[in-house]
């Protein structure tokens, strides 16, 4: 029967080809939706790498203010870290967690360079954000007179810089001859939230002026603590800003610019399938008032109601078949070239829900008027003729 | 081979009502050539429909090889079709998308059976009406008769002890459609039942029995 069908849609493939042209496109729109909420989907899966639950974060600017930045800097700090309230405080460059800051530099390791991030901090930062160390240790204060600044480099950096290799103790080099050693690992740190994909990520000890600090609270602290600490610090220099943030709200709004725009694609794609969909099964219905004859000659050499319904069906599938083949083999281009710098199976998965969800759409679609034309009286249809 | 009994046929709508057949009683016996002629409108076909299992009955009883089909579900109709009835129709009713050898396979895919058994069983059907040099053309390729030939082939690949002819010479110049009947009544002679619709007097003579219709009822 396949290869009845085969024939069908081959003998009349200049009026198919315009259906599997259709298909394609949809298999196309879908793989791309899919293969997006496949790597949304990866990269919210993995752990961010750090608690922000009872964490702020309070960014300073000193405005034209140039006169001993660094000690009324550390004066603040010395301040936010002696109210009762706080249980740790970390001062951090103005790249901090959910923030749209970042800090890019290549470091280079022997013969191999990779871009990351860096995050230059105080030796309380990893307590801050709870942040797992999963081998070696974080920076300590010990290591301010060291030779070679510390750093703490994420499970990715190590694989793309060392391999299998051990990373601890080796001295990483970035751009203008600066020198770090690896003092520790971590495993994830997405400081762009839930949704960025685990990039190389270097932390290291920092002695410059920070411009944020990292305040956990202690659990029950709420904003009348906000207000006081707002009030004090902005006594201590008037002429200076403070802006305070929380995490957890920064967090939502840094997920939003990935999850919102994933929406409205989803929307507009989900708008083009109704389209496709009613296409199909407007087209179907035409097909099948056309071959209301061959139905009804059908019917009468022996086919019972329910193997014109598969006909109809099994046709469809069939042109579904050739669009999504078309539709798979240029889509397999994607993990083979490496377009998008994407995981395989990103694009697996994209394939895999793209092909599911035309086989679905198809059979819904050709499903009511393959019952409809089932149901055609076969004397009717014939003496129509 | 086939026997109506008291069968009435009403088509209803909801202002009028049409009685299309009026108490036939038809008994048709195996081997037997049979014409039924009358004028247009007088319920041939409907009487040909309801003898093939297109339609049903509003009164009556329809037996065929002694089984009475009174109740019998669809897809045991279906069955009762396939195998043991063949259609030719006065408008051939080909697939035109599909080529002289897969339309005169089509009654074949609805039974068990290999794709190289059914190509075998149309080559043959094919070469029985004298068309196996025509088997890769396509319906539009052919004559009129050439078409009706693919129809009679069709009808007979599937080995029916009973063959429905509705009109089969309809659309055919008188050649082409004494050819056909030679074709029938070759058939006939090899053991087929055939009925046959038709409005030639001339024709429904050679065949062995003529029932006449008359606004729906049997005339005599």
């Amino acid at each position: 029967m396949i290869r009845h069908f085969f024939k069908l849609i081959w003998n009349k493939k200049r009026s198919n080809a315009l259906l599997i042209v259709e298909i394609l496109v949809a298999f196309l729109v879908l793989f791309g939706v899919m293969s997006l909420m496949a790597y949304n989907y990866q990269n919210y899966s993995r752990p961010l790498g750090f608690k922000y639950e009872q964490v702020w974060c309070l960014n300073i600017g000193w405005n034209q203010d140039t006169a001993q930045i660094g000690e009324k800097l550390k004066s603040i700090y010395q301040r936010i870290r002696s109210y009762p309230e706080v249980e740790i405080a970390s001062r951090t460059n103005g790249n901090t967690p959910f923030a749209n800051n970042q800090s890019n530099r290549n470091v280079k390791y022997n013969k191999v360079t990779i871009q990351g991030d860096i995050f230059s901090t105080d030796e309380q930062y990893a307590k801050a954000l709870g942040i797992e160390i999963a081998e070696g240790r974080w920076y300590t204060r010990a290591d301010k007179g060291a030779k070679h600044t510390p750093a703490v480099i994420n499970q990715i950096a190590k694989e793309k810089m060392f391999g299998k290799d051990n990373p601890l103790g080796k001295i990483i080099q970035l751009e203008g001859d600066e020198r770090w050693k690896i003092v520790g690992i971590v495993e994830n740190f997405k400081q762009r939230g839930d949704y960025q994909p685990n990039a190389p990520v270097f932390f290291n000890l920092s002695d410059w002026d920070m411009s944020s600090v990292l305040v956990k609270v202690k659990p029950g602290v709420d904003a009348n603590f906000e207000a006081k600490l707002m009030r004090e610090i902005g006594n201590m220099q008037p002429d200076w800003v403070f802006e305070l943030s929380y995490l957890k709200t920064l967090r939502k709004s840094m997920n939003q610019q990935t999850s919102i725009p994933s929406l409205i694609f989803s929307i507009v794609c989900g708008f083009f399938l109704l389209n496709v969909a009613l296409g199909l099964f407007g087209v179907l219905t035409l097909n099948i008032a056309k071959r209301r004859s061959e139905i009804g000659l059908r019917r009468a050499l022996g086919a019972p109601a329910p193997a014109i319904t598969i006909h109809f069906v099994g046709e469809m599938l069939v042109i579904a078949t050739l669009g999504v083949l078309i539709g798979l083999i240029l889509a397999v281009q994607f993990p083979l070239l490496n377009v998008f710098d994407l995981e395989a199976s990103v694009y697996l998965v994209g394939m895999l829900l793209a092909t599911l969800t035309i086989y679905v759409l198809v059979t819904l679609c050709a499903l009511y008027p393959s019952i409809q034309a089932a149901r055609i009286q076969p004397a009717t249809a014939l003496h129509e003729e | 081979m086939i026997k109506l009994s008291g069968i009435e046929k009403v088509y209803r709508t909801s202002s009028i009502e049409t009685l299309a057949l009026d108490n036939i009683n038809v008994d048709i016996q195996k081997g037997e050539f049979v014409s039924i002629m009358g004028p247009s409108g007088c319920g041939k076909s409907t009487l040909l429909n309801i003898m093939g299992l297109l339609d049903e009955p509003s009164k009556g009883e329809v037996t065929i090889n002694e089984r009475q089909l009174k109740g019998y579900k669809d897809k045991e109709l279906a069955r009762i079709r396939n195998q043991e009835i063949g259609f030719i129709f006065q408008s051939f009713h080909l697939i035109n998308d599909l080529s002289v050898l897969d339309n005169v396979e089509i009654p074949l895919l609805y039974r068990p059976g290999s794709g190289s058994k059914r190509r075998e069983l149309a080559k043959e059907a094919l070469e029985k009406v004298g068309l196996s040099n025509r088997m890769k053309h396509f319906p539009t390729q052919l004559s009129g008769g050439q078409k009706q030939r693919v129809a009679i082939a069709r009808a007979i690949v599937g080995r029916p002890s009973l063959i429905l002819a509705d009109e089969p010479t309809g659309n055919l110049d008188s050649n082409m459609g004494n050819e056909i009947l030679n074709i029938l009544l070759q058939l006939n002679q090899e053991g087929s039942t055939i009925i046959m619709v038709t409005h030639d007097e001339n024709m429904a003579k050679r065949t062995n029995r003529l029932i006449r219709l008359f606004d729906g009822r049997q005339v005599f």
